[in-house]
Parts: structure tokens; C-alpha cells; sequence
């Protein structure tokens, strides 16, 4: 099989790609390393889609993150992913942040942030009680958005597929091999696969498939690491806006962030490091964390933490987003550098590379039958007490709770077990459904949810797998089993 | 349909609060979430439950079928694969949320609760254990439940964080079944099982246990590849240099037991922050009227006949409470820990009750071979305790007779250790 396009990496900038690309006719396969879309810097983040107050003006970042906050709106509405429309305050404290919070209100203005304000100290203690009370001025960014980048990253590859991408996962690209007529992929599984372009959006690794068919890259990763804390979502309310102090010169400093599914999030702190997949926490890392977010606020409720994460972002010694064709290797798209804003502009990259890089080289035929939108699963949690009713009339499996702490019932996990990106892991569908991410963090439904994989996917329940391929969790049957 | 009484819960703490509410005058329904009764005791298929109440050793089946026997013929209904969602109570009626898949989701109402929901597990995040996250870290009766009632083995080399009983218990049953137990590691300078447990299941099998050590680095990707183990300090700093490592493919987790009271959207109650369970008076009562709770889902219990035996009692007075329509008074005297005490429990005292005298049970935070047990109401000593080989891992009880509080101060317990 050959293809028109290879994307590599199902991170939410290959997603959002392979949902462009799939509003024309071609065809394309996305090649994921690991066991499911969205591991790394799309999984492991602050969830924001920013406004647009902090890019360098003039850059792709402040272009892209602005024209991406907005395309979130249309994607709410076709693949329906969650937004919490929650707007930030950045809060300042001293005179000096004073000063920059006006050049950042300026800022704002020159990228075309559509709306923003700033607050005296009252007003903003009056809407976020829980501000430290050393706040000077807030400069309020009503746009901003949190949404769920698992999500985001996983619909848009489901509408990709169901338009017609091929997705393989658990498929590393170990060589790269330019031809006359494309690119020759190779995989760790033995496939070739021949494509005409392909798309590099290997995040934190795409240096290194860069490396591939170019001499000297032009980026190099620089990965930058970030932990955070996450606070149980029985503490939601504890602030409303996403809460960013004013950045220095030390970055952009530790943030309070309300999450759609009621947690909140406190982090990241931002340290260089040479491996980008070393998610360690580190106790320096969490007690740095800890210390910087209560200058913002008051009280954090730390006695509710549930899971600390550490994310890394795929920085890049070129400052900005790194969105090129290769210099080298004509037909070879470079979406490297794609740190923050990232998440918020993914869409709008998409649209960019088809725009602005392949639409100058090729004219490609509009696919007629694309379908831009995706249903979500409409889970129990999330229905209202007339639908509950309903779902169990017609499947009265809705009665039986798999996860108690987040009410996630077993045609909600059957249902993400047969989609077309399949949550055929524990990890899978604990990031799907649920079920495992509330306070005792699986402990009461694992072997629910193992179960429920081995009947769907006639496995063993030996062979169900955590997460990663050969990571099960049930290493055999006892003696007596025998 | 309208219940006098609706128990959460058919483990040791739900049976036995039926039992003894247990009136042919009274509605009764217990809701079990799993398919049989018996709760958590299904799975601890060792023995040495019932040496109290029973006076010989049990294992946890057959204790479990003792308190179902108990309660089978008694007029009341049972519902089992019956998962409680919420709580509420609204004009002095509870309503009790449920879901099955006979009835979905629906709500059934009573004039009271006793909460028997047991605990959960605390887990590697609430810890926040350094290192990689690969598949092969559980929490230790998580395996208990894939080893002993589903027939599943977890790992092959096997190490073990925290000396709770049922990592302790753990150790032995994987060593049992084939398992490289490498160890397990206390981050207290003493081990928090039960001594039993300590002799039986590490001794006897030459487990060896690291006290003042912690997990310092987990590594593996995937799956777990092996642990790094260092000695911590006074104040649990660990200490560098004295690294010690094992390749294993499971680490279990017993870190600690959470009351699991977190069906409650609706509804709140007064909770400790020591228990992380409800505030209650004598009679089990919460702060809610009409809301009793008992057993591990109160506070958590090292013996199994504890929490019969306090869920008898909140059974009973849950009977009392609705035959006798018994109501809270504002009387109350608070109780409290002090100096090397962790937890009281009662937290309240309901004066306006008739009562002889009370049993506290209490946690001290402190090893003692020899000592004794304080109790002041204010600046007054009202009584003593003689106390031998006392430890945290182990619950204490006292009774404070009605006599002896005078006035309405609150009366707090202390451990005064004698070398």
C-alpha cells in the first residue's frame, strides 16, 4: 500500500493534522510508538487553551495559539470535546509585575486577543476569594479555556479514522529511506510503508526523526520537564479561573488550574533535561511546586492530592514553533518545537500545514464525504436522570457500576472498548471512561474493567494489558488454578 | 418502598449492625455491592479472625459465614450486586441512592443509615512515590483479591512497601504461592502490624523487614524492573548512601487504610481529619441524626471482632433510635487525644443518653512496653490504666464510667510511657 501521507505521532498535533488532512482525498496512515494516542507532552500538561496574551508578537506561536483558541469553539460543536470556559487571571504582586502585567495587557492587544481586562484588587478577590491576598492587579483573559487533551487528541483521531485514516499504535519508525517517488517508513513490526509526504510530529522525539533523512536538523529537542500535583475534584470551587502568577524572567511560573472533570491542578515547574520520556517526580521538583503556588492562592487543599504527573514538553533550540518543510528531504513536514502553546494551537496547525505548506505544492480534491463531526460516548455520570432511566431500559447493564468512585458503568467501558481507537488497555480505559481516576485511583474497579476487556476482546484475562504491549497485570494462574 | 433502616455495606460491619438492629416491628434493608456477603473477609482466606468474639481461630470465609448465618433467617431484605451511589436526606427522611442491574438506578427511603461501606486502599499517588509508573505496583489487597478469589498471580519477585497487615499477610501468601519475596520495607522506625503478623508471615519464612526505609526509585517503563530502598532519618529524610536494591517485578502497597465513605455527594457530615472517618457519639451516631456509622468505614480496625462488636452496638442503637425515637441532645462533651494519643473514638459524648459507662477505643502514636493511660476532664485526673506492651499497630480500649464526669469540659486521654 502506498500512501499519500504518513503522519508520525498520534500526539494532538498529529491528530489535528490527520483531521485536516482527511477533509480531502487522500489517503493517509498515522504510525503511533505507543499503545494508544496521546502519551507524552499532549497527555501530561496543564490542559489550557490559552489566549493568546503571552506569544512573542509576529511569531507562529501568537498567530497560531490565537487562531487555535478560536477553533476550539468548532471543535466543542463537531468531534465534542469538554471546554470549561473558565478565563484566567494573571495575578501580579508587586510593583514590578504591575509593570509587566501592562505589557502583557499590550501584548494581548497586538495578537489579537479579542478580549481582555484588567481587575484592581478587590474586584479580583471578590470573583477568586481564595487569591493570595497580596494580589496588586489582575489582568483578566475571559478566552482562556481548559479543556481535556486526552480528549481532544482522541476524537479528533476518531473522526480522522472514521473518515478514512489508517492508524497503527504500538508501531515505532525506526528508519526513514527518501526515493524517487516518497519515502520508504520502516517499523520495528517489519512493515515498509511508502508514502509520498510525510508529516513529523514525533513531539519530544522528532529531532531524532529528523535525523532520519536530514544531516543537520535545524531544531533540536530540548526537552523541559514539569510535575504537578492533582487535587480531588470533590475540591471543585476552590477557584474558578485558571490561575497564572506574572511571568518572569524565571518563565511563566506555577499555575492553580481548574480542570473540566472538577480536579485542579498545581504546576508545572520547568527544568531542562537531556531524555524526553523521563517522567520521574522528583521531591524537589513537588516541593518547588508546592512552595511557588501558594503565592497565588490561599490554603490549597494539598491534603486532597490524588496523583502527582510530570510532563515534558517538547522544546526546541528554535524558540519558536518549528513548522517547515525540510530543507533536505522535499515532501518532509517538520512540526518540531511544539512546546506551549501547543495544545491550544494544534488545530490551527493542522490547518496551517494543509494551507500554507501543502496546498502551495499540491491541489488536492475536497472529500466529499467527510463527516466533521464525532459522537463522544455519553456516559452515566454525565446523564441526566431522564436519559439514566432510558440507558437502562434499553440496556439495563447500566445498572452495574463498574467504578464507584467515578460512576462509570459497564456499557460505558464496553462502548470506548469498541471505538475505532480501541480502549482495550486498563490504562486505555481509564483514560477514556474514567473509571480508575478518581480517589482510590482503581483499586475497587481494576479487575472490573480487566474482565470486562477480556470478554470484548476475547482475550485471556492473563493477556489484558496495563497499558504498553506486554505490560499485563496478572502474570498467571495459581497452582491451584492449574 | 419505605425502610426504617437502611444499612450501606454486608461485610463483618454490616452483619453485625443487622443482627442487633434486627426488630420484627422494623423495615430492614442492607444493600451489598458485590454478589455474596461478607466483604473484605472473603478474600483474607488466612486464619485468625474470631479469637475474641468467637474464642478460636477462624479464617476470614468462615468468619464471614458465622455473621451470615446469624442474620439468614431473620425478616429482612437483602439486596447483593447493589452498588450505593448518594446519600440524602431531606425533611428528617433519608433517601438512598442505588444502582442495579435489576431495579437501574433508583432510590429507597428511610428514617436512618448506618453507614458499613469499609475502607479503601491508599494508593502510590496519595504517597507520591518517586520514580517511573510501569504496570506492577498495587495496592496489596488488590492482589490479595486477583490471588485468593480469582486465582490470579500478580508477579513472580516480589517486594512490599508499608507493614500493614495485609502486606504482611501478603508476603507470606506470595511466598506460598511461588513468589521471590524480597522484602518489606516500614518507613517507621516500628513495624504497624499486628505482631502475630510480623512472627507468622515474615519471621517463620525469613522475609526480611527494613524498618526506617522507603521506596527511593522505582525503574521500568512498561512493567516494573526493580525497586531502590533507602534508610530514612528521624524526620523520614532519607539518607544518602545507604541505597539498597532489588530487581523485582511487583511492588504491593500497604500504606495505609481510608474509611470509604465517598458515596456521600449530597450529603455532609462532621468528619475527623484523624480518622478520616465521621464524628460520632457513644451511640455511633453521626453528626447527621439518624446517620450511624461503624466498622472500618468509621475507623479503620486491626481485629475483625472489633468491628463486630462496635457494629452490634451501633446496630442496637439504631434500633433504639427508631423504636424508642431517641433523639440527639446539644449535651455534648467533647473527647479528645493528647500527649501520645493519635485518636479518640467516640469524638463526642451525648450526656443527656442514660449510660453507665463508655468504651473508648483510641490509637496511641508511640511504642510503650510499659505505661499508662491518662484520662483528664479539664485540669482533673478522673482516670488511670495500667498499660503493657503497648504500639500504634494496635487498638486500645478503655471504659470511663458516667460517674466520673463531673463537669461539662471536654476529657482527653494520654500515654505516659514509664521506662
Amino acid at each position: 500500500m502506498k500512501y499519500d501521507f504518513i503522519i508520525i505521532g498520534a500526539g494532538v498535533v498529529g491528530a489535528s493534522v490527520a483531521r485536516e488532512l482527511m477533509k480531502y482525498d487522500v489517503t493517509a496512515l498515522m504510525i503511533e510508538r505507543e499503545n494508544d494516542v496521546c502519551n507524552h507532552a499532549s497527555l501530561a500538561n496543564s490542559a489550557i487553551v490559552h489566549s493568546g496574551h503571552d506569544p512573542v508578537p509576529g511569531s507562529l506561536k501568537a498567530k497560531l495559539n490565537v487562531e487555535g483558541n478560536a477553533l476550539y469553539e468548532q471543535l466543542e460543536k463537531e468531534i465534542e470535546i469538554p471546554l470549561l470556559r473558565s478565563g484566567a487571571f494573571m495575578v501580579a504582586q508587586t510593583d514590578e509585575e504591575v509593570e509587566t502585567l501592562m505589557n502583557l495587557r499590550d501584548r494581548a492587544k497586538e495578537n489579537g486577543v479579542p478580549e481582555y481586562r484588567l481587575l484592581d484588587r478587590e474586584e479580583a478577590l471578590k470573583q477568586e476569594p481564595n487569591l493570595h491576598p497580596d494580589v496588586k492587579m489582575v489582568l483578566d483573559l475571559p478566552t482562556t479555556k481548559v479543556t481535556y487533551p486526552w480528549e481532544v487528541t482522541l476524537a479528533s483521531a476518531e473522526n480522522a479514522i472514521d473518515n478514512g485514516l489508517d492508524f497503527k499504535k504500538a508501531t515505532e519508525v525506526t528508519g526513514i529511506e527518501k526515493t524517487n517517488e516518497g519515502f520508504k517508513v520502516k517499523t520495528n513490526k517489519g512493515d515498509v510503508f511508502k508514502s509520498r509526504y510525510v508529516i513529523n510530529a514525533a513531539g519530544g522525539f522528532s529531532d531524532k526523526i529528523a535525523k532520519m533523512v536530514e544531516k543537520t536538523p535545524e531544531f533540536e529537542i530540548t526537552p523541559r520537564r514539569g510535575e504537578y500535583f492533582v487535587i480531588d475534584r470533590h475540591m471543585e470551587g476552590f477557584v474558578d479561573h485558571v490561575l497564572y502568577p506574572t511571568p518572569s524572567s524565571k518563565g511563566k511560573g506555577v499555575l492553580i488550574t481548574p480542570q473540566v472533570h472538577g480536579e485542579l491542578l498545581i504546576g508545572p515547574n520547568s527544568e531542562f533535561q537531556d531524555d524526553p520520556e523521563n517522567v520521574d517526580n522528583t521531591k524537589a521538583g513537588l516541593s518547588f511546586v508546592r512552595k511557588e503556588s501558594m503565592r497565588l492562592a490561599h490554603n490549597i487543599p494539598f491534603n486532597k492530592v490524588i496523583r502527582t504527573f510530570t510532563g515534558v514538553r517538547a522544546s526546541s533550540t528554535h524558540k519558536d514553533f518549528y513548522i517547515s518543510e525540510s530543507k533536505e528531504a522535499p515532501n518532509f513536514i517538520h512540526l518540531g518545537g511544539i512546546d506551549s502553546p501547543g495544545l491550544t494551537a494544534a488545530p490551527a496547525i493542522g490547518r496551517y500545514v494543509l494551507e500554507e505548506i501543502i496546498m502551495k505544492k499540491e491541489t488536492l480534491l475536497e472529500n466529499k464525504d467527510f463527516n466533521p463531526y464525532r459522537k463522544k460516548i455519553h456516559q452515566f455520570h454525565d446523564m441526566s436522570e431522564k436519559e439514566k432511566q432510558e440507558a437502562f431500559r434499553f440496556d439495563p447493564r447500566y445498572g452495574n457500576l463498574i467504578c464507584k468512585c467515578e460512576k462509570v458503568t459497564e456499557p460505558d467501558v464496553v462502548h470506548h472498548i469498541n471505538r475505532s481507537v480501541p480502549g482495550d488497555t486498563v490504562k486505555g480505559i481509564k483514560k477514556r471512561s474514567r473509571a480508575g481516576a478518581g480517589l482510590c485511583q482503581g483499586g475497587y474497579c481494576e479487575h472490573n474493567v480487566i474482565h470486562l476487556i477480556a470478554r470484548e476482546t476475547g482475550k485471556k484475562v492473563t493477556e489484558v494489558e496495563y497499558y504498553d504491549e506486554h505490560s499485563n497485570i496478572l502474570k498467571g494462574e495459581t497452582k491451584v488454578k492449574k | 418502598m419505605k425502610y426504617d433502616l437502611i444499612i450501606i455495606g454486608g461485610g463483618a460491619a454490616g452483619l453485625a449492625a443487622l443482627k442487633s438492629a434486627y426488630d420484627p416491628n422494623l423495615n430492614i434493608l442492607l444493600v451489598e455491592r458485590e454478589k455474596t456477603l461478607g466483604g473484605i473477609l472473603k478474600q483474607c482466606i488466612h486464619n485468625g479472625f474470631g479469637i475474641h468474639k468467637y474464642k478460636e481461630e477462624l479464617t476470614g470465609p468462615e468468619y464471614a459465614v458465622r455473621g451470615i448465618n446469624d442474620v439468614e433467617d431473620l425478616d429482612v431484605d437483602v439486596v447483593t450486586d447493589t452498588t450505593v451511589i448518594d446519600v440524602k436526606k431531606e425533611n428528617g427522611q433519608f433517601s438512598v441512592r442505588m444502582t442495579n442491574t435489576v431495579d437501574g438506578d433508583h432510590e429507597r427511603e428511610a428514617k436512618a443509615v448506618i453507614l458499613g461501606s469499609g475502607c479503601y486502599e491508599r494508593t502510590r499517588g496519595a504517597i507520591q512515590l518517586p520514580g517511573t509508573r510501569p504496570a506492577g505496583i498495587m495496592p496489596a489487597g488488590s492482589a490479595q483479591r486477583y490471588l485468593n478469589l480469582e486465582g490470579y498471580m500478580v508477579g513472580k519477585k516480589v517486594f512490599i512497601l508499608g507493614s500493614g497487615d495485609i502486606g504482611l499477610i501478603m508476603a507470606r501468601r506470595m511466598k506460598l504461592e511461588g513468589a521471590d519475596v524480597k522484602g518489606v520495607a516500614e518507613i517507621m522506625p516500628y513495624s504497624n502490624g499486628l505482631t502475630r503478623n510480623i512472627v507468622q508471615c515474615l519471621h517463620d519464612f525469613d522475609i526480611p523487614l527494613y524498618l526506617s526505609h522507603t521506596v527511593s526509585d522505582i525503574r521500568g517503563k512498561s512493567t516494573l524492573e526493580g525497586i531502590t530502598i533507602n534508610e530514612v532519618d528521624d524526620e523520614f529524610q532519607m539518607i544518602e548512601g545507604t541505597e539498597k536494591h532489588f530487581d523485582v517485578d511487583t511492588l504491593l502497597l500497604s500504606v495505609g487504610l481510608i474509611p470509604d465513605v465517598n458515596m456521600f455527594e449530597s450529603l455532609t457530615f462532621d468528619m475527623s481529619r484523624k480518622t478520616n472517618g465521621a464524628i460520632v457519639d457513644q451511640n455511633y451516631q453521626t453528626s447527621v441524626e439518624g446517620l450511624f456509622a461503624c466498622g472500618n468505614a468509621l475507623h479503620v480496625h486491626d481485629l475483625v471482632d472489633f468491628v463486630s462488636e462496635e457494629s452490634e452496638k451501633a446496630g442496637a442503637a439504631a434500633k433504639e433510635y427508631l423504636l424508642k425515637n431517641k433523639r440527639k441532645s446539644d449535651k455534648t462533651i467533647d473527647l479528645e487525644p493528647s500527649n501520645n494519643v493519635g485518636y479518640v473514638l467516640p469524638q463526642k459524648l451525648d450526656m443527656s443518653d442514660e449510660f453507665d459507662k463508655v468504651e473508648v477505643s483510641f490509637r496511641v502514636t508511640t511504642r510503650g512496653d510499659k505505661g499508662v493511660f491518662v484520662v483528664h476532664q479539664g485540669e482533673q485526673e478522673i482516670m488511670t490504666k495500667k498499660a503493657r506492651f503497648v504500639m500504634p499497630a494496635e487498638m486500645e480500649k478503655l471504659k470511663i464510667k458516667r460517674e466520673l464526669i463531673d463537669t461539662d469540659e471536654p476529657i482527653s486521654i494520654r500515654f505516659e510511657v514509664k521506662e
